[in-house]
């Protein structure tokens, strides 16, 4: 593998392409691999590579999170949720609970799993309970969670979904008019569900090349040197670089299941807003295990203008590659991954906690002198 | 969240497999798969306790090797 990581790498600079160019990547995964691989340093210096909305435990909306705490605190049920939720920060007085792991401090029954198959044998385990499973995630998540439905869940199950699709971000940030990028690696698990064709909107409506890319380095750099290439060569079209697990139309069955479960939605975004036809929600025919319908809902009006990232945090900048996470003020200063401030340091998919994790130590705050920090 | 395993199937009973990878066994739901033949011996991916894709033994190979990096990083 190495060996073919160099000659994507010497491929690449073989190019000599030397204006600016900036590669956006949609997905945490991917932002891993480059960190950890240090493309980052590897690559030529005019490309720039730019960490976009890939992390689904960051956009899921602070009221959402709000809600599954309320819930699990004021309603008589079991809670579960992906690990990495547990400790996504709302914005609350200090008396109260904070994220879900504090909920969980003061007496809620709340407990981390790691696939929907836990949250079935949880209810499976005492029919007489209720149980709730707040299920975020990108597609690769919500498929499961679908899939989970479709077979035919506990009837004491709920859902509390907040699924999101990850192209229509890309797609908003692309009719902003100033994506702030000029070439996409697309996200290969995603893909591999969803299929390819999602992306071809990249290129047929905005002219801008892709390539769907796996996880290892040379996927990666094979992907970048594909869409540098086309950069080159002024013709762009969607590539795939990781055909041996993407295939044409992706996974039919699960896209099947996804559809016969969930209705896509407008939904809301942290930090960033309602996106178009981005989110999942539960079809009436399994309105029983739908947790919006058979609770009240604790986030009113008033909360949803609270709703963004706690004060000083720009993870909605970073999510939307408009900054890099070293440059938010309080990145590796008041915000680590011991004490996290928001959701980008929290999660394994998010910027902040991949590049803080991979040894980047330096806030390059621009407010800030950088000799001030002694980094 | 969005990162799947590459994990070989040691049995099969229904929708329902059991996985290994590295010397780590999982139950993974095949219900995804239902429209592939699938039987142990195959390598199939596996986000959060679902096999979403069937791969190739070399493909499952070159993923191990990356996540054997991410594993000693994290
Ligand atoms: S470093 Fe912390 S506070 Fe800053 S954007 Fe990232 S998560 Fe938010």
């Amino acid at each position: 593998m190495a060996q073919r990581a160099a000659d994507w790498l010497e491929e690449l600079k073989g190019l000599g392409i030397d204006r600016p160019l900036r590669i956006m990547n949609v997905c945490g995964g991917h932002e891993r691999s480059i960190s950890i691989a240090g493309l980052r340093s590897v690559i030529p210096d005019n490309v720039e590579l730019v960490p976009g909305p890939g992390c689904p435990v960051c956009i899921c909306p602070e009221e959402d999170v709000y809600e599954a705490i309320q819930i699990a605190l004021n309603e008589d049920v079991t809670l579960v949720a992906f690990g990495d939720m547990l400790r996504v920060p709302v914005n609350v007085p200090k008396s109260e609970p904070r994220s879900l792991e504090q909920a969980k401090a003061a007496g809620a029954d709340i407990r981390p799993i790691a696939s929907p198959t836990e949250a079935v044998r949880t209810a499976n385990a005492d029919p007489s309970r209720l149980v709730v499973f707040f299920a975020a995630g990108f597609e690769t998540t919500t498929a499961p969670v679908a899939s989970m439905l479709a077979e035919g869940a506990p009837d004491n199950l709920l859902v509390l979904l907040s699924g999101r699709l990850t192209w229509p971000a890309v797609a908003m940030l692309l009719d902003s008019g100033t994506p702030g990028f000029d070439a996409l690696v697309a996200p290969g698990h995603v893909a591999t569900v969803m299929g390819p064709e999602e992306w071809e909107f990249v290129v047929e409506d905005h002219d801008i090349p892709a390539a769907v890319a796996g996880f290892t380095p040379d996927s990666l750099l094979a992907a970048m040197y594909s869409v540098m290439r086309q950069l080159r060569d002024g013709r762009h079209f969607l590539d795939n670089c990781y055909a041996q697990v993407v295939r044409p139309g992706g996974n039919a069955e699960a896209r099947r299941q996804i559809d016969q479960v969930m209705d896509v939605v407008d939904a809301n975004w942290r930090g960033i807003g309602i996106i178009p036809k981005s989110g999942y929600a539960l079809r009436e025919a399994y309105a029983a295990h739908d947790a919006r319908l058979r609770f009240e809902s604790y986030a009113d009006n008033s909360r949803k203008r609270v709703g963004e990232m706690p004060p000083g945090c720009d993870c909605a900048q970073v999510v939307l590659g408009k900054i890099y996470p070293n440059q938010c003020r309080l990145y590796g200063l008041a915000c680590t991954p011991r004490k996290p401030i928001g959701p980008c340091m929290v999660s394994d998919e998010g910027a902040c906690r991949i590049w803080w994790s991979s040894g980047m130590r330096d806030n390059e705050w621009e407010g800030r002198k950088k000799d001030a920090v002694g980094g | 969240m969005c990162l799947a395993v590459p994990m070989k199937i040691t049995s099969v009973d229904g929708y329902q497999c059991t996985c290994e990878a590295k010397g780590i066994e999982r139950e993974v739901s095949l219900f995804m798969l239902q429209h592939e033949e699938i039987e142990p011996g195959d390598h199939v991916l596996v986000h959060v306790g679902y096999a979403i894709q069937k791969v190739s033994e070399q493909e499952a190979a070159d993923s191990w090797e990356l996540f054997d990096q991410v594993l000693a990083e994290v």
